[in-house]
């Protein structure tokens, strides 16, 4: 892991959103290496979600923001003319607080991205379902009813069909804006216990409110602060100004 | 005093609403009252016989379903596309709002202008003559934002966080219109082009002097000088003669009929419209 440090995945340099003239993001500075887990801490209002959804251009899809400054991916500038939004979010997956599956099948929500986005022959299905579920920590429970409905699974359920639909997807960098946070907490334990699972082979941007989880699942930890009524990277917590112990690494 | 008010208030919309109903019903009693001994098995599988005086209205039926089916046909892919713009494409919102505008002057514009403009661009410029297929064309623009509208109200009440997470895997604008979009606000097209249809059906001024006629015309064989018959046009007709007692019970019966397609379209709309909108909020 000490050499993949040293080669970034994301930056993000001098980086600002602007809604109208108003800031919401000024001057961010970040560093994402490989296969870490950075935890991105902050108030609510601080832009965390706004930053996250720079990272794979998302917020194209909000008109009336306007992004200045660079992020690059592997050292590609990704808001370069001719960078492609979509080939870039199918390698950068996005997790949000509220699970949004689709009126489908459990099948069908899993391979949502697969069937219409993804070059994985059909006759590998079947094994990507369970393998990203599995990866998700909902295979056992959904194995036997993998047809019926995913609106009728539980909310935390739900959550995870959706990690399992982004990792279908086999990206390289998972964002997380507050995966847990509305979840029951066997399901967040769930959630949290994939998420360890996958650091190392993929890179993660874990935005949460919960300090006891960044200590859990952080290597790296960073901390959006409001300063004259936009975010900017502030000084994070000097408690966790530190490697988190790194328990349950596979 | 302000009680009064409010109490005053209440009475008055109540009596509003009696009224409107009452119209409704009046005019669907009468029409109902007069037009259903009309109404038989064979006056809607016969010719028109006679100048309308015996006979059915078998092919009237058959030239207006002609005639709302091409209108439906013409109306939703523009409807889709319309809307599509509205709703996705256009990045500004003064764009978007000029968009709606024209739609509603669309809306505004007197069906009689429908069936001018037709008249000079298919019938005369083009050369068809009389042909169900202007008949199908104007009246699906006449619906076009009947249709348009109801589709828009539907993609803009979709949940956002479905766009974002089709988006968010990688997904193209056209693979998200595919296979997010269109299958959750198909339901928006549907009742749309229904009370759409329900309006075109009864429309006379648009294919007056465009694709349909009185009498002789049976299933039209191609475009050209193919005109069809049609249920609001044979009322039209036939109203205008109507001190013989035979064909005034015709033209009743006709009024039923057509009542009875309008109410259709309309009453499957209306369900559809209420059971959509609660998967929309539970769902
Ligand atoms: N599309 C937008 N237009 C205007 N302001 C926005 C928009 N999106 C977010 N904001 C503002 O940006 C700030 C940061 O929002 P957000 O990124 O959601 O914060 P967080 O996720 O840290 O709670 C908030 O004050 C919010 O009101
Ligand atoms: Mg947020």
């Amino acid at each position: 892991m000490a050499e993949s440090r040293s080669a970034p995945v994301l930056e993000v340099r001098d980086l600002s959103v602007l809604a109208a003239t108003q800031p919401i993001l000024r001057g961010i500075n970040l560093t994402v290496p490989a296969g870490v887990i950075l935890a991105l801490l902050g108030p609510s209002g601080a832009g965390k979600s706004t930053l996250l959804r720079c990272l794979n251009r998302l917020i194209d899809l909000t008109p009336g923001l306007r992004v200045q400054g660079e992020v690059r991916f592997h050292g590609q500038s990704i808001f370069a003319a001719g960078a492609d939004p979509d080939a870039l979010r199918a390698r950068i997956g996005i997790l949000f607080q509220q699970p949004a599956v689709f009126p489908a099948s459990i099948r069908q929500n899993v391979l949502f991205g697969v069937r219409h986005a993804g070059r994985v022959p059909r006759g590998d299905w079947p094994e990507l379902i369970e393998r990203a579920l599995g990866e998700a920590s909902l295979w056992e429970e959904v194995k036997d009813r993998l047809d019926a409905p995913a609106l009728r699974l539980s909310v935390g359920q739900q959550q995870r069909l959706c990690l399992a639909r982004t990792l279908a997807m086999n990206p390289e960098v998972l964002l997380l804006d507050e995966p847990t946070s509305a979840l029951d907490p066997r399901s967040a334990e769930a959630v949290e216990h994939s998420l360890l699972r996958l650091k190392g082979r993929r890179t993660l941007v874990l935005v949460t409110h919960n300090l006891a989880q960044a200590r859990r699942l952080a290597d790296q930890t960073a901390c959006l602060v409001v300063r004259e009524g936009a975010g900017e990277i502030g000084l994070p917590d000097p408690d966790l100004d530190r490697p988190a112990p790194t328990v349950g690494e596979i | 005093m302000r009680k009064v008010f409010d109490l005053g208030f209440k009475w008055v919309t109540g009596l509003c609403a009696l009224l409107a109903c009452g119209v409704l019903a009046l005019m669907v009693g009468a029409i109902l009252f007069r037009g259903l001994p009309a109404v038989s098995w064979h006056f809607l599988t016969e010719q028109i016989r006679l100048v309308g005086a015996d006979g059915g209205i078998f092919y009237n039926l058959v030239g207006t379903l002609i005639l709302i089916t091409t209108a439906l046909i013409v109306s939703a892919p523009l409807a889709v596309g319309v809307a599509l713009l509205q709703g996705i494409y256009l990045r500004s919102a003064a764009g978007r709002r000029r968009l709606l505008l024209l739609l509603y002057l669309l809306n505004g514009v007197p069906s009689l202008l429908f069936g001018l403009f037709g008249f000079i661009v298919f019938v005369k410029f083009l050369g068809w003559g009389k042909s169900w297929l202007t008949g199908g064309i104007l009246l699906g623009l006449m619906i076009l934002p009947t249709v348009t509208v109801a589709l828009i109200e539907r993609i803009s009440s979709l949940p956002r966080r479905y766009l974002e997470a089709a988006a968010g895997l990688g997904l193209t604008t056209e693979q998200v219109i595919w296979s997010v979009i269109l299958p959750q606000s198909v339901g928006g097209l549907i009742t749309g082009a229904l009370l759409g249809l329900a309006r075109a059906a009864g429309e006379t001024a648009p294919i007056l002097f465009t694709a349909t006629i009185f009498a002789g015309a049976t299933v039209p064989a191609g475009i050209r000088e193919s005109p069809v018959l049609s249920l609001p046009y044979h009322i039209f007709v036939l109203a205008q003669d109507s001190f013989d007692p035979a064909v005034g019970t015709k033209v009743w019966g006709t009024a039923v009929v057509l009542l009875g397609l309008v109410g259709g379209l309309s009453l499957i709309a209306l369900p559809l419209r209420l059971r959509i909108h609660e998967e929309a909020n539970h769902g």
